[in-house]
This record gives C-alpha cells, sequence and structure tokens, in this order.
C-alpha cells in the first residue's frame, strides 16, 4: 500500500516538476521549426493592437529567422501583469518600460544595457528625441545620463489646444501661436469666453476645464516651482512660487469661474464639453488626434500661458521598449526594439495609424510640415514641447510615483475652494517629503542589492 | 457499490484488516486515492505554496522582482502608523454597511416573488441579469450613471428638484455611491437563493401555524425567517470574504482611490503597494493581516451559528 502511494506520489512529482520545468522554459520559446521566437508585451487599445501589428509583420518579413508572439494588454493591467511576469522568470523578450520603472527595473537585473546593441546597429540617436532617448539612460543613481537600457516608443507631448471656431465666433483674436499667452491675459480671454450662449440663465460655455494631473505641472514649471530639487531628495512644493501656480489654478474654478465647478463638473465632463465645442480651452496630446480629427469644430495648438519665468513650460511623457536581460537571443531582441523605436518603415505604419508622433526628429519635421494635413494647423508646437521646453512628471524619475501621488490624493479641498494653497503645500510638504525619503531608501537597498 | 462494500463491511478487527487487504477495497482507494489528486495537487500549487511564500515575503522588503532581504517585523510595525492603511480598513468596513441592506432587500423581494404573482419568471431573470454581467462593464456604466453633470442618477434627482453632488469625487458621497451599485449588482443572487428556501419551506408548517392562530408577522418570525437561516449565514460568510476584497468597482470607477482616499479599499492598497510602488514585501504583509482579520469574522459567525443552531426534529 504504501509502496503504491510512494509510487504515485513519486510520478505525480515527476510530472510536477516536468510541467514546470516546461513553463519555466518556454519564456523564449525556443526555435521551433528554426525560427527564433521573441515574445513582444506591450499595451493599449485597438489602434495600437493594428499599428504594431502591422510594424511587428513588417519585422517579420525582412527577418525570416525571427518570429514574434504579442501579448498585449489594456493600459490598465500592463503593469501588473508585466510584474506577474517578470516576478514569476517569464519576462517578455522585449516589452515596454514605463519610465518610472527604468530604475527598478535596471537595478534588479530584468532590463538589458543595450547601449552596445544600439551602438552597433549604427542609429543615429541624434536624430532621436534626446527627451526620449534620455528617459531611458541610467547610471546607477539617476536617470537621464549612462548606459542605455531601453529606447523611447513614443513621446507624448500635452499641448494646449484651443477652440477656433468658438474664437472666431465671439470675434476674440486668435492666439498667436509663437507668443504665449500671459497668465493674465489667458484668465482674461477664459472670462470673456465662459457666458450663456442660449439666454437661459445658465452658463453652458467655459474657458477652461483642466485636470489638475496634468495641467497644473505647466503652470507651477512656468512659474519657476517644481515638485522636487534636482537631486531627487527634497520635495520642494512649499514655496511661494509653487502655491502661488497652484493658488492660480484653483482660482480658474473658484474666483475667476471660467472652469465649471466641481458640482456642475469633472474630469470626464470637462472633455465632453470640449468635445461638443462648449470649452475654449482644452489640452491636446498626439494620442488625441484620431478622435479630434472628428470634432466639428476647427481646433489649433498654442503653447500653455507662462506665469512669472515668461516661459511657457508643458509636460511631455515617454513610453520606452526595453529588451530582458534574461532573455535567449539578446541580440534578436535588441534588434526588435530598435526596429520598432527608430525603423522608418515602422515608424512610418505607426504614423499614419495616427498612434504616436514620429520619434525619429526628421520624419516628425516633415510630419509637422506636411501640407494639408488636416487640423491641427500647428503640428509644429508637439515637436517644440518635445524639443524645446517640455519635461517629464516628477515622479518618473524616483525610485516610486507614491509621494508625488499624494499631493493628487489630497488635493480636492484645495480646488473646492476649501483651503488654500499655500495652507495645503505647507501642510503637505513634510507627508511627501517621507514618502521620497521611503523611496530612496529603497533605492538605496536595490543599488546594495544590484552590487552584490 | 456502496452498498456492497457496506454489505461486507466486517465486525471485528481481524477481519477488517483482512478486507483491507482485499482487491476491491485496495481497487476502490486508488481509484478514490487518484480522484482527489488533481484537486489536493491543485491546493497545494496554487493556494498554500502561494499562501507560504506570501508569509515568507512579509517578512522581507522584497520589491517584486529582486532579492528578498529579511526585514522581520519592520512591514508590521510600518502598518501601525500608516495613515493610507488603517483608513483603507476602514473604507472596506464602511462599505460593508451594503451586506445587511442587500440581504433584506433581497428578502423582501424575494418574498414577493415567491407569491406566484404574475412575471415572477420576468422579474427574477431582470434582477438576476446584473450578477452574470462582467463587474468590469457594469463599473464602467455606474460610473458614468454617476457622472455629476451629465450622470444618469443626477438627472433623475433633478426632476424631483434635488442637485445632486458629484457622486464619485466627493469624500462624504464616493463610498455610499459604489454600496449602491454592489447592492444592486449582488441583489439578483441573494434572492435567487432565498427564493429556493422560503419556498422550500413545507406548507404543514403553515397550516399547522394556522390552525394554532398565527398571524402573517409570526408565521414569518417563527418559520420562514429560521428556515432561511442557512441561507443567511452563507451569504453574511460570503458577502464579508467578498467584501473584504472589494477591488474591482473601486479601481474602475476611481482609479486614484478617490479624492484624499476616500474610497480606497484593502485590497486596493495592496495592489498599489505591490504593483505600484515595489513594495510587495510590505503588500504581503498587508494581506496576511487581512487574511487574519477575515478569518477571525468568519470563525465568529460559525461560533455564533453553531450556538444558535437547531435541528428539525
Amino acid at each position: 500500500m504504501s509502496k503504491f502511494i510512494h509510487k504515485v506520489m513519486l510520478g505525480a512529482m515527476a510530472l510536477l516538476s516536468v510541467g514546470l520545468l516546461a513553463s519555466c522554459g518556454s519564456k523564449s520559446t525556443g526555435s521551433a521549426n528554426g525560427k527564433h521566437q521573441l515574445t513582444f508585451m506591450f499595451r493599449g487599445g485597438d489602434a495600437e493592437k493594428k499599428a504594431y501589428g502591422e510594424a511587428i509583420k513588417a519585422y517579420e518579413k525582412a527577418h525570416k529567422d525571427v518570429s514574434v508572439k504579442i501579448i498585449m494588454t489594456s493600459a490598465d493591467n500592463y503593469a501588473t501583469k508585466l510584474q506577474a511576469a517578470i516576478s514569476g522568470n517569464k519576462t517578455p523578450d522585449v516589452f515596454y518600460v514605463e519610465q518610472n520603472n527604468l530604475m527598478a527595473y535596471a537595478d534588479n537585473g530584468v532590463l538589458r544595457d543595450i547601449s552596445k546593441d544600439v551602438k552597433d546597429s549604427k542609429v543615429d540617436l541624434n536624430n532621436i528625441w534626446k527627451y526620449g532617448v534620455d528617459s531611458y539612460r541610467y547610471d546607477g543613481k539617476q536617470v537621464g545620463k549612462g548606459d542605455l537600457y531601453a529606447l523611447p516608443k513614443d513621446v507624448g507631448p500635452f499641448a494646449l489646444g484651443y477652440n477656433k471656431t468658438m474664437f472666431e465666433k465671439n470675434n476674440i483674436p486668435l492666439p498667436d501661436k509663437d507668443k504665449a499667452y500671459t497668465w493674465e491675459e489667458f484668465v482674461k480671454v477664459a472670462q470673456k469666453l465662459t457666458k450663456d450662449t442660449n439666454g437661459d440663465g445658465k452658463i453652458d460655455q467655459y474657458g477652461t476645464g483642466f485636470n489638475v494631473v496634468w495641467s497644473l505641472p505647466a503652470l507651477a514649471w512656468s512659474n519657476g516651482a517644481d515638485w522636487i530639487n534636482k537631486d531627487k531628495t527634497k520635495v520642494t512644493v512649499n514655496t511661494p512660487k509653487f502655491a502661488h501656480a497652484l493658488q492660480e489654478f484653483a482660482d480658474l474654478q473658484n474666483k475667476y469661474h471660467t472652469t465649471p465647478s466641481v458640482k456642475e463638473s469633472q474630469s470626464l465632463d470637462t472633455y465632453q464639453r470640449w468635445m461638443q465645442g462648449q470649452l475654449a480651452f482644452f489640452p491636446v496630446g498626439p494620442w488625441d488626434l484620431p478622435t479630434y480629427s472628428k470634432l466639428k469644430f476647427d481646433y489649433d495648438l498654442i503653447p500653455w500661458p507662462t506665469m512669472s519665468t515668461g516661459k511657457p513650460a508643458a509636460y511631455v511623457g515617454s513610453l520606452g521598449i526595453g529588451v530582458s536581460k534574461k532573455t535567449k537571443y539578446g541580440k534578436d531582441a535588441a534588434d526588435l526594439a530598435i526596429y520598432l523605436s527608430t525603423n522608418r518603415k515602422a515608424q512610418q505604419i505607426l504614423v499614419d495609424n495616427m498612434i504616436q508622433i514620429p520619434t525619429l526628429k526628421d520624419m516628425a519635421n516633415k510630419w509637422a510640415n506636411e501640407k494639408d494635413h488636416g487640423k491641427p494647423e500647428n503640428r509644429q508646437e508637439f515637436l517644440d514641447i518635445v524639443e524645446k521646453y517640455g519635461r517629464g512628471l516628477p515622479g518618473a524619475t524616483t525610485y516610486n510615483a507614491e509621494w508625488y501621488d499624494m499631493f493628487y490624493t489630497d488635493i480636492q479641498p484645495v480646488l473646492d475652494g476649501k483651503k488654500t494653497a499655500a495652507q495645503f503645500v505647507k501642510e503637505e510638504q513634510p507627508k511627501m517629503q517621507s514618502k521620497l525619503d521611503a523611496a530612496n531608501q529603497q533605492k538605496k537597498t536595490a543599488e546594495a542589492t544590484a552590487g552584490k | 457499490m456502496e452498498s456492497t462494500v457496506k454489505d461486507k463491511a466486517p465486525v471485528d478487527g481481524r477481519k477488517k484488516r483482512r478486507a483491507h487487504d482485499s482487491s476491491l477495497y485496495k481497487n476502490e482507494h486508488r481509484v478514490a486515492f487518484l480522484m482527489i489528486l488533481p484537486p489536493v495537487i491543485g491546493f497545494l500549487i496554487f493556494t498554500l505554496f502561494p499562501a507560504a511564500y506570501a508569509v515568507f515575503a512579509s517578512f522581507t522588503d522584497w520589491n517584486g522582482i529582486g532579492q528578498m532581504n529579511w526585514v522581520g517585523l519592520r512591514n508590521f510595525q510600518v502598518m501601525l502608523t500608516d495613515n493610507y492603511f488603517w483608513k483603507s480598513l476602514w473604507n472596506t468596513f464602511f462599505m460593508m454597511i451594503g451586506i445587511p441592506i442587500g440581504l433584506i432587500l433581497s428578502f423582501i423581494l424575494a418574498s414577493a416573488l415567491s407569491r406566484g404573482l404574475k412575471g415572477t419568471t420576468f422579474f427574477r431573470t431582470i434582477y438576476y441579469i446584473p450578477v452574470i454581467s462582467s463587474l468590469a462593464a457594469i463599473a464602467i456604466m455606474w460610473q458614468w450613471a454617476y457622472n455629476g453633470d451629465y450622470g444618469l442618477v443626477n438627472q433623475v434627482l433633478a426632476l424631483v428638484g434635488i442637485k445632486g453632488p458629484n457622486w464619485l469625487q466627493n469624500v462624504h458621497t464616493v463610498k455610499p455611491a459604489i454600496v449602491a451599485m454592489s447592492v444592486w449588482k449582488g441583489l439578483g443572487y441573494s434572492m435567487l437563493l432565498y427564493l429556493a428556501a422560503i419556498q422550500s419551506v413545507p406548507q404543514t408548517f403553515y397550516e399547522a401555524a394556522e390552525l394554532d392562530g398565527a398571524n402573517s408577522w409570526q408565521k414569518f418570525k417563527n418559520i420562514t425567517w429560521p428556515m432561511c437561516k442557512p441561507v443567511t449565514f452563507f451569504l453574511v460568510i460570503t458577502n464579508i470574504i467578498g467584501g473584504s476584497q472589494l477591488f474591482t468597482e473601486v479601481n474602475i470607477m476611481t482609479p486614484t482611490g478617490g479624492s484624499e482616499f476616500s474610497s480606497a479599499t484593502i485590497v486596493w492598497y495592496i495592489w498599489q503597494k505591490a504593483f505600484k510602488n515595489f513594495q510587495m514585501g510590505y503588500a504581503s504583509a498587508m494581506s496576511i493581516i487581512l487574511g487574519i482579520i477575515i478569518f477571525i469574522v468568519t470563525a465568529l459567525q460559525f461560533y455564533q451559528n453553531r450556538r444558535s443552531d437547531y435541528k428539525l426534529g
């Protein structure tokens, strides 16, 4: 009897271990029918799926010995699934890297240093947005310099759009695309455009309706303020300049009344309002272009209004394409990442699908100056942000973004006018600082581990 | 098959041992063993091992992708002073308010539907549809309904002259809003179980009660409700366990945990720590605490239920 159980258990264990080994070994599925199979994990919606599907097909056509298996997730699920894959030792060969994960992935041996692969490929890095490339450089201490751990999949400049049709209807001179509004001018125009258009006593057209997360950086930076110091060690929100920028932002709703109040609206609403032509100004990213091409009114892009520094600022994001350090086919995988990020044909496919602006500067310049490309006319503004005045979000270059997220978690009373900005930043700074300290401590531990 | 084994069941020990040696006995045990093997292995791999792993991880500073370093009880100490932890725990328990509300409503509905009125099948289906619908889809739909400006809820309120709040952005209304949605979603399931319970109460009980001159309240209190107790018990237990793990609705309807952390549940916070902020060790520690809380609450429930249990004589 016990002998029998023993046998069965042995058999079961054998089966089990075979199964486990098999599943672990399948991360680079090996050379089925002589081909190197790579897995590529990325995220997005239907448009991305179609665009990247096409780009991958083009790659496979040009590289007969490689086949690519696509794993796609929704934007929400991506971070979770990727991390599960990494801790399960099934890291995809090539995958999207979010900016704020770069340090952790590099420190923990998840990402391959692709500096040499890129050098060997003879790709001209000078022709790729500096912001995009630098976002994936890391010297073991800070992001921005050092070895390359990924290439930009895209850069995402967040420009300010305005409803041209509404301006014309109200006989307001169109804003100059080369000379940004000062904050005072901007508020004045927004106030003029906030009104009741059908005479029912209710305001149905507003000047502004910005989401604080994506718009406040433009104002704070233009006012010479920031969330964090250069060394990434100190939270710097508790300054008069910062408080002023935040107060002005909140005042759009509570004092200038150009933003529908929270009672009347939430972020989703302002998006709807913009789409319905009820908002004068609204942020526009390259990913919005397919949807906005169907708008019933004409719109264009301008720089964000300037505060005390007199210079416009804007947020620019990026997503990278990285290669697993543990991949079986390092060269092929790096080659695929380089192809998706920098190959002209691939870029053309992605741009034709209207999911991003080109990562290559010369292509982007051509794209911006195409004739009759439809709205927005001033595509150049996107490029100016990326090249001249855009910046990454403060939370993207610290070990984790908990300290930065906290700011927005607690901000509602300021937006509602229940708390002054000055009071808020004073209370918030120590809380954020302790989270930042914890993140930096985490980073130190990871560094020590990486050094072992 | 079973009866044959039973029939041959020997009485004294010696014969018993011989029966154990019989080929039929062996054969049956072999089959039984093989039958239970897959779930046992599944349990070991997919439940016991990860749970043990999480317990271990809770004593480390694991970031989820790198090396684990033993930190002893530090994670648990940090938890004591972590305001977000306590707030999310409070939010989670607050939202359990939906459990008694849901049970009462579903019991009332089930009672109504058990009267054999016209259209019972129709309403049974209607109430059950939310149960089989995807939670993610429902959460998105309700997010629109709760929209402060264009939302259905506020439009309806406006009809009767009430200016509704911006449900999901307001610290005071976001939890009740999510509770209302959860109740709506779970109503059909509880209702169906209650319906089955109510309908399986033997008619003779009511007849006997009527002969004794019981009124309908007495009949309800002494017959229907006690007879439905096992269902209530089951629903309370499963709802508490499910309620402690509330996540999807919160994550979809308030992706940042609500303004001022007003809708973040404990599981949402655990997920945030584990997958957004590289603190898998701390997240594991929080889930261990959550597990212990659920265990204690459930054990209390069982204890309570056993004390007041009775059998039909």
